[in-house]
């Protein structure tokens, strides 16, 4: 390219109106039309991608304060969740519990473990412990857990294998559009009330989809799609 | 067409890859760290959710503990019969008329032993629950109990004599208060279900201990089942 330039390039004026490009800048041209065309695209495909709730927000896997095994008490002893979470059926928030259920068993079991540390201070002092929060929804939605479990919607649905967790992470990105996902198809994720906290049952294995279109109509299942449902 | 140019190109190309691999990285792993939130919206506004932190406080609670000897309405406790299972000074035989004794009432007995009281007693109440034989495997260690483990069998809720003589108060009682290692529920489980749950339990000392006399008389194995 420099070679081409004549040598008062730098001089006159006229000497830069003559500058041309060396003809294989031609065979660039196709390859610049298709750059222009495929990068929008690019761009827009990165951001819906990359910046998905679905990358941003699942797989939030906050340490906890005390090391707490969902995969052993939830997954190898057989607890069922609502001997913890036992406000679920009741109450809009599926509460974290007290210590005192904690010293249900560790006041025997494990009762000098240095994992339970923090779990014994609280039980002495009466200071909570202070669990991080891994399923957080934005401040104005409304989630109701005992509408849902109630009628058959299951844990797992939208807390995954919790059993089979170590350490819990969110495995739903809790996004609307993942909401309105069953909001608007709800027959495959119900379930008889009986089998809700039974992480392991499939519903699209153990019933047929007949029978959850039973279900849809035995509960009076009619999601609601209007803003005010879960934005007050 | 200069060399370099295409290399440039290529290497370009090859880079537009990054971006989209580590996405894909991003969602298959677990990530510790908070979420990067971009679009804010009014995902965090400045109100105590329940169970929050609220750091004006000196323990941090969002929900404040009630004032010490305040009295929740309904929950005066004054019910002998109903909250401690006593009526006339013993132990009640029969359940208090706030939970009749119908086949719903025990369904939702046997719901409620299963995940309250399964975990020690076993499903049967016969104490072969799973957290029971995890402590007995700890106890028995043999480089002496894990962690200072000590562990009392599980009672035999349906062949020891000394709990299937218990009148459903005084099992109810157990329930609420605890006895001696076991700790006690009341504050887990709303009163009623306790009392569905003891319910339940003399409903199962009944199940594990029939008797041939107890098959109608005219029955068939067959027909029974």
């Amino acid at each position: 390219m420099v070679q081409s330039r004549p040598a008062s390039f730098l001089r006159t004026s006229q000497a830069v109106s003559r500058f041309l490009f060396p003809r294989w800048t031609n065979a660039i041209l196709p390859f610049v039309l298709v750059v222009g065309a495929v990068a929008p695209l690019y761009a827009v495909m990165f951001v819906a991608y990359g910046f998905s709730p679905k990358t941003l927000e699942a797989g939030y896997m906050p340490h906890q304060p005390v090391p707490y095994s969902h995969a052993t008490h939830a997954g190898k002893l057989g607890m069922d969740c609502r001997y913890c979470h036992n406000s679920v059926e009741q109450a809009s928030f599926a509460a974290v519990p007290a210590t005192q259920t904690c010293m249900n068993c560790h006041t025997q079991i494990h009762k000098d473990s240095p994992k339970l540390a923090k779990v014994r201070a609280s039980y002495e002092t009466g200071m909570p412990i202070e669990w991080v929060k891994v399923h957080k929804l934005g401040d104005y939605a409304y989630f109701n857990h005992a509408a849902h479990v109630n009628r058959g919607v299951g844990c797992v649905e939208c807390h995954g294998r919790v059993d089979q967790m170590e350490e819990v992470y969110r495995v739903a990105p809790l996004s609307m559009g993942w909401c309105l996902e069953c909001h608007r198809e709800p027959v495959d994720r119900l379930r008889p009330v009986s089998q809700v906290t039974n992480l392991a049952w499939d519903q699209k294995k153990e019933m047929t989809r007949e029978q959850r279109e039973q279900l849809q109509k035995t509960f009076n299942i009619h999601p609601n799609e209007n803003c005010s449902t879960c934005h007050r | 067409m200069p060399r370099i140019f295409i290399y440039v190109g290529l290497i370009a190309l090859l880079c537009l890859l990054i971006p989209p691999a580590v996405i894909a990285r991003v969602r298959a792993t677990p990530n510790p760290n908070l979420p990067i939130h971009i679009i804010q919206d009014m995902d965090f506004q400045s109100k105590f959710k329940t169970q929050a932190v609220n750091p004006l406080f000196a323990d941090r609670r969002t929900i404040r503990p009630p004032v010490q000897n305040a009295v929740a309405r309904g929950e005066t406790y004054v019910d002998g019969l109903l909250y401690e299972g006593v009526t006339d000074g013993a132990w009640t035989q029969t359940l208090p008329p706030q939970v009749p004794l119908t086949v719903a009432t025990l369904k939702r007995g046997q719901e409620r032993f299963n995940i309250y009281c399964s975990v020690c007693h076993g499903e049967t109440g016969n104490g072969d629950g799973l957290v029971n034989k995890r402590a007995m495997e700890l106890v028995a260690n043999t480089n002496g109990p894990v962690n200072g483990t000590v562990w009392v069998t599980a009672k035999n809720l349906v062949h020891d004599e000394t709990v299937t003589v218990q009148p459903v108060g005084q099992i109810f009682s157990s329930i609420t208060h605890g006895i001696r290692n076991m700790a006690g529920y009341g504050s887990q489980i709303p009163v009623e279900d306790r009392w569905a749950i003891a319910a339940y339990v003399k409903t199962l000392q009944r199940s594990q201990n029939a008797r041939p006399s107890d098959v109608p008389a005219g029955t068939t194995l067959a027909e029974a089942k």
